[in-house]
């Protein structure tokens, strides 16, 4: 005897399912390919070991533990391509002259810069972005410090605007145990 | 094997067991993997254990303390007027504070510097020894020589006649090594600076540093983008505030040479805890002369006791002998 329920069962399946399937890239990650422009509101904090914020009294901000950035001349981070260190990287006083990512920004009396060593890539699902920035580093002072790390944040379609964040601590030099706190924020520009 | 027999080969017995034990030692304390990091520790240190870069970081430390010192005297002195009183208040509680702060870090930092100042001497005693990488290895190969020249001592009894004297050959270098490389005055040296970098090369004293770098920093910013700035606001002109506080000038002159200076003393400090910590979890370094001048004499005893016992002629062949293939059994 054959279920008269079956037909109908079936035909319900199938009719959710083919929206569904018809819908499945819109909601699948997609990739970013573009610059991430570095805009307001965009910033570094070193967070020291024991807690608490290292002040840059050189910080444009008025809570001196924000070290403000802003886009270099590449535009900011660049999807899919190296940002790396010029040669020599650092001028004689240690300041770095990695000026694509972002326009090298006082620290302490000493300009940083960052670099990129590997292609970082972004993808968007929904309005949420990955980003695989684990080659990130920071240059400062005739040294180069790890800062990448993945990275997450929101973006706009209507807008392009993004942000991201993340935080990496840093092991040996210096700086061994502070963590540096990022946020960037601005449009987007797709290539 | 006789009693007898048996007893004629200890001397053998007893170089196997110092070539072994020469050989299992470095493995015992771990030095094939911490005598690297001591190697590491001593280079990573060379850059800045010189006379000149220490000099140059108490010269640093003056810079910031004469700054602070006539930064002090400049917030009096303008506060005595009505005006540069009002136009500096907003800097002196916070320049007071640094003043504060700066009276532990130079305590602190300044103390370490003539630690490590007085600990030079001591450090380019080590640094004047072989690498320490190559340490473990002068364990090892007189031990293997020592293993080797026993296994064929008792497996070719005829042969130990000549390989004693080789037995003596090695046991005198190991005597003279410790002397020839200096190590009777070296290692003094570097256990005593040991055990000064023992309360510096700490994690806990690096988080120390750190902080300070962070007071400093916070400071020097004091001094060039405040306190300067509302003295020039004052009625001092440009001139008379570098005659008067001429450091405040000069700290922010030498700010970046301090801060290329420091900032790398303090990776060094932090890169190489690690390897203080596996170079200091060894046997203290007073007795490594020791460990090769007592194999070295055990050996030569050995070597010429067996040739003493060898020694005695023809009426001692048949007794119980060490180089006698017949009481040996190893023919």
């Amino acid at each position: 005897m054959t279920n008269p329920f079956k037909p109908r069962l079936i035909a319900v399946i199938v009719a959710a399912a083919v929206p569904m399937i018809a819908t499945a890239p819109a909601l699948a990650a997609q990739e970013l390919n573009g610059v991430f422009h570095i805009g307001a509101g965009s910033y570094i904090r070193m967070g020291t070991p024991g807690g608490g914020f290292f002040p840059n009294p050189y910080s444009k901000d008025s809570h001196k533990s924000y070290t403000l950035i802003t886009s270099g001349v590449g535009g900011g981070i660049r999807s899919g391509v190296t940002q790396n260190a010029p040669s020599p990287p650092f001028d004689r006083h240690g300041n770095s002259r990695a000026n694509s990512i972002i326009t090298p920004t006082n620290f302490t009396g000493i300009l940083f810069g960052a670099i990129t060593t590997v292609a970082p890539s972004f993808t968007l699902s929904g309005d949420t972005i990955t980003g695989h920035l684990r080659h990130l580093y920071a240059q400062w002072n005739k040294q180069t410090f790890l800062q990448g790390n993945t990275v997450y944040g929101t973006y706009n379609r209507h807008t392009r605007h993004y942000t991201l964040a993340w935080h990496t601590e840093v092991y040996n030099g210096p700086f061994d145990g502070y963590t540096g706190y990022w946020r960037l924020s601005g449009t987007f520009s797709p290539y | 094997m006789t009693p007898v027999a048996a007893r004629s080969r200890w001397p053998l017995a007893v170089l196997a067991v110092i070539g072994i034990g020469m050989i299992l030692a470095p493995v015992a304390f771990g030095m094939f993997s911490k005598a690297p990091d001591g190697a590491s520790m001593m280079s990573s240190f060379s850059p800045f254990m010189t006379r000149n870069r220490l000099d140059g970081f108490q010269a640093d430390m003056r810079d910031i303390a004469n700054a602070v010192r006539q930064g002090q005297e400049a917030i009096r002195d303008t506060g005595r007027a009505a005006a540069g009183g009002r136009i500096v208040a907003h800097v002196a509680p916070q320049f007071h504070a640094f003043a504060r702060q700066w009276r532990a870090v130079s305590s602190d930092m300044g103390g370490m510097l003539v630690k490590i100042k007085g600990n030079l001497p001591n450090y380019q005693a080590m640094a004047a020894l072989p690498s320490f990488s190559l340490f473990p290895w002068f364990f090892v190969i007189p031990g293997v020589i020592l293993l080797i020249l026993a296994a064929v001592g008792l497996a070719r009894a005829g042969a130990w006649r000549a390989l004693r004297w080789g037995a003596v050959v090695l046991g005198v270098a190991l005597v003279l090594a410790p002397v020839a490389i200096g190590l009777f005055s070296r290692a003094p040296k570097g256990a005593q600076m040991m055990s000064t970098f023992k309360t510096i090369e700490t994690r806990h004293h690096l988080r120390r540093i750190q902080s300070y770098f962070g007071e400093m920093a916070a400071g020097q910013g004091l001094v060039q983008l405040q306190l300067l700035p509302a003295l020039r606001h004052t009625d001092l002109s440009a001139a008379q505030i570098q005659a008067r506080y001429p450091a405040l000038n000069t700290l922010d002159t030498n700010w970046v040479h301090i801060l290329n200076d420091m900032t790398p003393m303090i990776g060094a400090m932090s890169n190489n805890i690690v390897n203080y910590q596996a170079i200091s979890s060894l046997p203290s370094f007073r007795l490594f002369p020791w460990f090769f001048l007592l194999p070295g004499v055990i050996v030569i005893l050995i070597a010429l006791l067996g040739d003493t016992r060898r020694g005695r002629g023809a009426a001692d062949r048949g007794r119980p002998s060490v180089l006698n293939p017949i009481n040996q059994g190893v023919t």
